[in-house]
């Protein structure tokens, strides 16, 4: 638990980052106070995915600093362990366990890594899936539920572990268009409550109504950062002007 | 009404006029059809005649057995004993029967999902494979001591079945693993092993437990040679289960594991509550056929001088009179082979079953 509200969630310094010879992350440099919502966007292969993963992990960054919560995430599984249960990740492709039922998806990073007995953990799970609105659907298996159901339910596995930011990596795009407005009513309702949010999506909607600042990325750089009223009114960098009337043309 | 008439769905043909299209759509069907059922019901009643109608039972009638023309299933009154327990003394068949019983049963239990938990599990077989062996081994609790030489038949058929699973399932999920590992010496290695014992005849592998290890091994590690012979049976059973393990694993999307890492859970959370779970379910079938075909394999271990059921049954109808009906003693340990391989391959499909509810 961070008791310091001064202190910012990430850091990021002149982070590098090579898939073998391809350059992904160019001297990425980024801060994240507590509290902050931040929305990044850019065209495919940008890196912005592999940006956040680096945030948690999932992918090792080759060069620069990385601290998360003030600890310094380096190759000390310890460090890295403390990061993990700090941060959720909520995936495009939602990642459900889908031999358990949705409590179990819940439950069991709670009684593994929490140590909760069951009761505490199903109790713990049940409330964060009431705020994701789909209790009543605790005993089913992911299989059995819509795509905006199971991504709900990934984020309220998230959610139990009491994390202190959360990563969305394009959390609506797999997702048929009827079903995307009840997983941002989630995110819109988390970043309502104060949570340190990262989201990669397109969904510019969204983006205008909570994020505190837009990054525009392009061929792994950050190219362009501003409030949502600057960045969507008047982007000053060309390549994001070209990305925004791309996306916004329809 | 005529609007609540057509969203009924249609009728099912009946048996009979599926019947009609399918056996006798035409003449020359019919022909086919007929012919077909002819030589069936020829074929059908040739065995039933055979086995039941023109057969003889009680192991007192052998002398009819000559101008009979049916089955001479005095063979198997007379000489069961031998063809189930092999070189076991006699008056201790009941110890045999008794070990069999408690290995099969404890088989049974573990396919029941309440013993699934790392404990209960192992608590499990450990009673099992101790009450078996101090059954079949004797030399406490006043019963004699028999040594693994002389066991025979179903209850070493059943021993040698039992330990190659026991040894071989959990030693092939950690080649599985290894191939798997990051650490590219471990994968190596755990690689090379695997291909090393699948390049062998399983044979080869037991001759090689049986004969050449008391050569290489010192004294104290060379156990009995049932047991040699056991072990190396064990590593040919994980090297092909471990590949059919790791298919399953393959087949696991990276994104399950990566969820499993950012919920902060640790290499073993994620192995045995993620990634085996689903490999298990996803490799079902393949693993259901190596236990069949292992089942069948164990009577290759005739040939490094064991005397499983096959064995045994072949020294059943080697004296004397007995030994026109080979046919009938085959029959009769075919029927054993099946009713377990049959089990095992039922229990499979229920299995899977049961698993693709949890997949929706």
């Amino acid at each position: 638990m961070v008791e310091n509200p001064s202190v910012t969630a990430i850091t990021m310094q002149g982070v590098n980052k090579w898939f073998d010879d391809f350059h992904v992350l160019k001297d990425i440099d980024l801060q994240v106070a507590m509290g902050e919502k931040i929305v990044i966007c850019g065209p495919s292969g940008s890196g912005k995915s592999t940006l956040i993963r680096c945030i948690c992990k999932l992918e090792d960054h080759q060069r620069g600093l990385i601290n998360v919560l003030g600890i310094e995430l380096n190759d000390d599984i310890a460090n890295v362990d403390e990061i993990r249960r700090e941060v959720g990740m909520v995936f495009q492709q939602f990642n459900l366990f889908p031999h358990m039922t949705v409590l179990e998806n819940c439950t069991l990073a709670l009684t593994l890594v929490r140590k909760k007995n069951r009761e505490e953990a199903e109790a713990i799970a049940m409330g964060f899936l009431e705020k994701v609105h789909i209790p009543e659907q605790a005993a089913k298996y992911p299989g059995e539920l819509s795509g905006g159901q199971q991504q709900r339910v990934a984020i309220a596995r998230s959610l139990c572990m009491n994390p202190e930011i959360m990563l969305f990596d394009e959390p609506t795009s797999a997702l048929d268009p009827e079903m995307i407005s009840e997983v941002l009513d989630v995110m819109v309702s988390l970043a309502e409550e104060g949570m340190t949010m990262i989201c990669v999506t397109h969904e510019m909607g969204f983006a205008r109504r909570v994020a505190d600042r837009v990054i525009f990325m392009d061929q792994g750089e950050i190219v362009e950062q501003n409030d949502p009223l600057s960045f969507f009114e008047n982007p000053a960098n060309e390549r994001t002007q070209l990305f925004l009337s791309q996306i916004l043309q329809h | 009404m005529t609007t609540a008439i057509q969203q009924l769905p249609p009728a099912k043909p009946s048996f009979a006029a599926r019947l009609q299209k399918s056996l006798f759509n035409s003449p020359l069907d019919c022909v086919i059809s007929v012919v077909c059922a002819a030589l069936l019901f020829y074929l059908l009643y040739q065995i039933i005649d055979w086995a039941f109608i023109a057969s003889i039972w009680r192991a007192e009638d052998v002398a009819l057995c000559k101008a009979a023309d049916g089955a001479c299933w005095s063979v198997i009154d007379a000489r069961h004993r031998i063809i189930l327990f092999g070189l076991f003394p006699f008056e201790e068949h009941w110890r045999s029967t008794l070990a069999c019983i408690v290995m099969v049963a404890t088989i049974v239990a573990s396919c029941f999902t309440w013993f699934w938990s790392a404990t209960r599990l192992g608590l499990l077989w450990l009673c099992g494979f101790g009450v078996f062996y101090i059954l079949m081994r004797g030399g406490m609790f006043g019963l004699t001591g028999i040594t693994p030489e002389r066991w025979g038949g179903l209850a070493l058929t059943i021993f040698i079945f039992a330990s190659v699973s026991l040894i071989g399932m959990p030693l092939s999920i950690v080649l599985a693993l290894g191939r798997r590992s990051k650490l590219p010496v471990v994968a190596r290695l755990t690689g090379l092993f695997i291909d090393f014992f699948r390049s062998l005849p399983l044979l080869t592998i037991l001759f090689a437990a049986a004969v050449i290890t008391p050569f290489v091994l010192p004294g104290w590690l060379q156990g009995d040679k049932l047991y040699r012979v056991i072990v190396g049976f064990a590593i040919f059973f994980a090297c092909y289960q471990a590949e059919n393990i790791r298919a399953g694993l393959q087949a696991i999307p990276p994104g399950q594991d990566e969820a499993g890492l950012t919920l902060g859970l640790n290499y073993w959370q994620r192995v045995t509550r993620i990634q085996l779970p689903q490999a298990f379910r996803n490799s079902l079938p393949s693993i259901v056929n190596q236990f069949v075909i292992t089942f069948k394999e164990t009577s290759i271990v005739t040939i490094v001088g064991f005397f499983e059921i096959l064995a045994s049954g072949h020294a059943a109808y080697g004296t004397g009179e007995w030994t026109p009906h080979y046919v009938e003693v085959y029959v009769f340990i075919g029927l054993i082979y099946f009713a377990f391989v049959f089990s095992l391959s039922r229990y499979g499909a229920y299995l899977e079953n049961r698993m693709r509810v949890g997949h929706g």
